[in-house]
């Protein structure tokens, strides 16, 4: 380009590498989006479509963007908890009604003693997100501080504990729907099916994104509960209460329990199903903004807080009005509580009912937030398949996402979409865990002695001894109904995990190269093999690839039809001399065989003195442009490939032949060719 | 009295040294126009002596000239601004960064100033910016680095 002057002259620079990367350091480039672009048209279209159901990629640099603030993040971990004030009462009451009316009073202590179980353990949860930044909770705590195996054993049964709250709460929410539309019951899978498909899919859109989409529900719910809870204790304080007489009531049995110290164990542990999902927050804490620590620290807190409310204040309301348990398709407890305060048909009471059926759904939620990050710990620890620590094209761990998904929906499937048979399971796995990172901790502040570490430690003691007495009382009340299978499925998985674990470790130190070795240039023999179909441009260029890596190369014809093989022969060493063309006569027609057999001979033949040459096997291929020609080309090659993997001192090469090399082939052969042309018809 | 909501520049022509100023630089211009929704155009002049014709391959062969843009392009892309990074090959850089700066209608011309002292003690502005100064036919923002120890 001319300047003003004429000296000014100037030329623009072209930067071929612009579109698709960027230097960023010495030897170090960035991939552009344009790197990652199709260059089929089908291609194209698989990601126009994934665009619009996921969103548009997001790189690394973009992770920061889409973490959660603090509002976000509790409609996210903590739609299981809060979701749990919904039935927790009715657990309570189930039990006591054992014991006669008058037991019913009870449940208020109940739940308030649920309660300081739940500041104890959600303190102590607070403690470990500030002490283990990077997530992983109770895996965490217990392979730090007590030994691998319990960081296992909490996994496990977390990751068996997040499959249920799944399957089970989204058969919870179906008979929410099931109540008030019977029909419903008829198409309950299909249900199932659309709502674990609609959480994953939000779920692969990402972080921020599933925050926004399950937020309003998530605190619609909190809002309506807080009221129905609000105008209750106004009745009650108030002295206005009009007790609810329910018509299909669980009735008295003939023959009261006692009220002993055993059913108010019952009790405490059927109510216990509130604390299931606590341990969420601590799982995630690399997924809120910075200061990630205290910002999930403080949303743990603002969960319990809530929850203990809501759980406290349902069951005050429940207690007041004389509510009791319904009988299999009645109303729950809390669309009684809401019938008290909001009065029934009102819209604040559709309302409510429809918001207790979305955040049941979404209490799964919180399930598809957490498995993945667990599964992605464990990936990064070696305990599961590698493949769990990537993130997709969101970011989200897509893996752990959709193997959640399916397990969740094959059993809602497998039980007919009643998953009552799954209950017992659940809750056993939280316990589990909140026994071990408890005394996790407690070693933990024993070992570290930080300030303040004596009540730190008297926290956990507490905690721990707390959630042990309850995993007893919620093992032996269950064992027999279901909960057996924990102890078949946490050694099952655990198990697993190991042996995954010491395939990797294995492989790991088979790979690994020693920090003082000094890797020195190869002094091994090279030869080629080419085994050919015949004589074609994809064979002459795998020939030309072989020579230049090496001079030892034979070209190899298997055939079963000696005239053809004679005819090649003919060819092969007028068209490319210099190179040796083997024909291997196969009477039985195998391909794979008569090959593999033949470079056990070259094998044998080596000099037994010097060291095992590594042998190229080049194999040419014709590289398919659509669908249906990878049916008709390659074949035998990919046979080939498959036969060869593995084969000591083998390498094998895939030299692809594309209709576009044309050119590039009459460029290297053309210029022979040109002259013997030129020799046969000399120019005037 | 200036219209608060009036752009200080519609298209900037950046001209970066691959110094320590240039990200400065950028995020200072990638900040304004991202509110102003301006262009900006980054411009790296590599200088071809005399002994060399001026095509030669020089630049797009440098994985360290090729930085200079691409670290502005991703400062750029940190405010959401697109910047178009252009490479050339000059006699002189001042010459260049002027008539690229006309050629494209810019009205605002960025250049970094590195804090530089002649044997002797006094302030080197070098012929660059001088040039640029008597020459542009727009606005020139200098930004001079900070002093340094080394500097001083």
């Amino acid at each position: 380009m001319q300047g003003r002057k004429p000296a000014d002259r100037r030329v623009r620079v072209e930067r071929p590498h612009a579109p698709y990367f960027r230097y960023m350091g010495p030897g170090q480039l960035v991939a552009k989006p344009a790197a990652n672009r199709a260059l089929t048209p089908s291609g194209r279209l698989v990601n126009r479509i994934r665009a619009a159901v996921f969103g548009r990629p997001l790189s690394t640099e973009e992770e920061i963007g889409e973490r959660l603030t603090k509002t976000k993040a509790l409609a996210i971990f903590s739609s299981d908890a809060i979701s749990s004030s919904a039935y927790a009462t009715e657990e309570i009451l189930r039990v006591l009604l054992l014991a006669g009316a008058s037991a019913l009073f009870l449940s208020l202590w109940v739940s308030i003693a649920i309660t300081i179980l739940l500041a104890v353990v959600s303190l102590s949860y607070r403690q470990v997100c500030r002490a283990y930044p990077n997530g992983g909770g109770a895996y965490i705590v217990a392979r730090t501080n007590l030994a691998p195996i319990f960081g296992l054993i909490a996994a496990a049964a977390l990751l068996i504990d997040y499959v249920m709250t799944v399957a089970v709460s989204t058969a919870a929410a179906i008979a929410q729907i099931q109540s008030v539309v019977p029909q419903a019951y008829d198409v309950r899978i299909e249900i199932a099916f659309i709502s674990i498909t609609l959480i994953t899919i939000a779920n692969l859109r990402g972080l921020r994104e599933s925050g926004n989409i399950f937020a309003v529900p998530t605190y619609l719910f909190v809002g309506l509960a807080l009221a129905i809870v609000g105008i209750g204790l106004f009745h009650i304080v108030g002295g206005t209460v009009v007790p609810v007489t329910t018509a299909d009531a669980v009735p008295f049995p003939n023959h009261f329990e006692p009220i002993g110290i055993l059913l108010l164990l019952k009790a405490f542990a059927g109510g216990s199903v509130a604390l299931t999902g606590v341990e969420a927050i601590a799982n995630g804490v690399p997924a809120f903004k910075p200061p990630e620590a205290k910002n999930a620290a403080n949303t743990m807190t603002a969960m319990a807080i809530l929850l203990g409310i809501l759980f406290v204040g349902l069951t005050l309301v429940a207690v007041q009005y004389g509510l009791r348990p319904t009988e299999a398709g009645g109303p729950s407890i809390v669309a009684l509580a809401a019938q008290a305060a909001f009065g029934g048909g009102s819209p604040l009471f559709v309302a409510f009912a429809a918001s207790t059926a979305l955040i049941l759904f979404l209490a799964a939620n919180t399930s598809f937030n957490a498995f993945p990050r667990l599964a992605a710990i464990l990936a990064e620890d070696g305990y599961m398949p590698r493949q769990f620590s990537f993130r997709g094209d969101r970011l989200a761990y897509s893996w752990g996402i959709v193997l959640l998904a399916a397990i969740a929906f094959g059993l809602l499937w497998a039980f007919g979409g009643d998953t009552h048979a799954l209950i017992p399971l659940y809750s056993v796995g939280v316990f589990v865990c909140f026994t071990l990172s408890q005394i996790g901790m407690v070693r933990h502040w024993r070992r570290e002695r930080d300030s303040g570490w004596r009540w730190r430690m008297a926290v956990n003691a507490t905690g721990a001894v707390l959630t042990a007495v309850v995993l007893l009382v919620v093992v032996s009340e269950k064992f027999f109904n279901g909960a057996y299978l924990v102890v078949i499925l946490v050694p099952t998985l655990v198990a697993m995990m190991v042996f995954i674990n010491r395939q990797y470790s294995r492989s790991a130190s088979e790979l690994a190269v020693a920090p003082d070795m000094v890797v020195r240039p190869p002094h091994r023999e090279e030869r080629v093999v080419v085994p050919i179909p015949g004589l074609t441009r994809a064979v002459v260029q795998a020939i030309n690839v072989g020579r230049s890596v090496s001079e030892d190369i034979r070209a190899v014809y298997i055939s079963d039809d000696p005239e053809a093989a004679a005819k090649l022969r003919a060819e092969f060493e007028r068209q490319i001399p210099g190179v040796p063309l083997v024909v291997v006569e196969s009477p039985y027609r195998t391909l794979v065989g008569p090959l593999l057999a033949y470079l056990d001979v070259l094998d044998a033949a080596w000099p037994p003195d010097k060291p095992d040459p590594i042998t190229f096997v080049v194999i040419p291929e014709y590289v398919a442009r659509s669908w249906w020609e990878r049916i008709l080309y390659n074949q035998s090659a990919k046979r080939l490939r498959t036969a060869l993997l593995g084969r000591p001192h083998t390498v094998v090469v895939a030299v692809p032949y594309r209709r576009e090399d044309t050119a590039l082939f009459e460029a290297a052969v053309g210029g022979e060719r040109s002259a013997e042309r030129a020799a046969k018809d000399p120019p005037d | 009295m200036s219209d608060a909501h009036t752009p200080i520049f519609q298209r900037a022509v950046v001209a970066l040294n691959g110094g320590p100023s240039d990200a400065r630089i950028i995020r200072l211009i990638a900040d304004e126009a991202r509110h102003s929704k301006a262009e900006v155009i980054a411009v790296h002049v590599v200088e071809i002596d005399w002994t060399l014709p001026l095509d030669a391959d020089i630049a797009g062969r440098s994985e360290e000239v090729q930085r200079v843009l691409d670290i502005a392009e991703s400062v750029a892309e940190d405010y959401k601004v697109r910047l178009d990074p252009v490479l050339l090959q000059a006699r002189d850089v001042g010459a260049a960064i002027v008539d690229e700066a006309t050629e494209r209608g810019a009205d605002l011309l960025v250049v970094g100033l590195p804090f530089r002292k002649r044997f002797g003690g006094e302030f080197a502005i070098g012929r660059t910016i001088p040039y640029i100064l008597q020459n542009a036919p727009c606005a020139v923002w200098v930004v001079r680095d900070p002093m340094t120890e080394e500097s001083t």
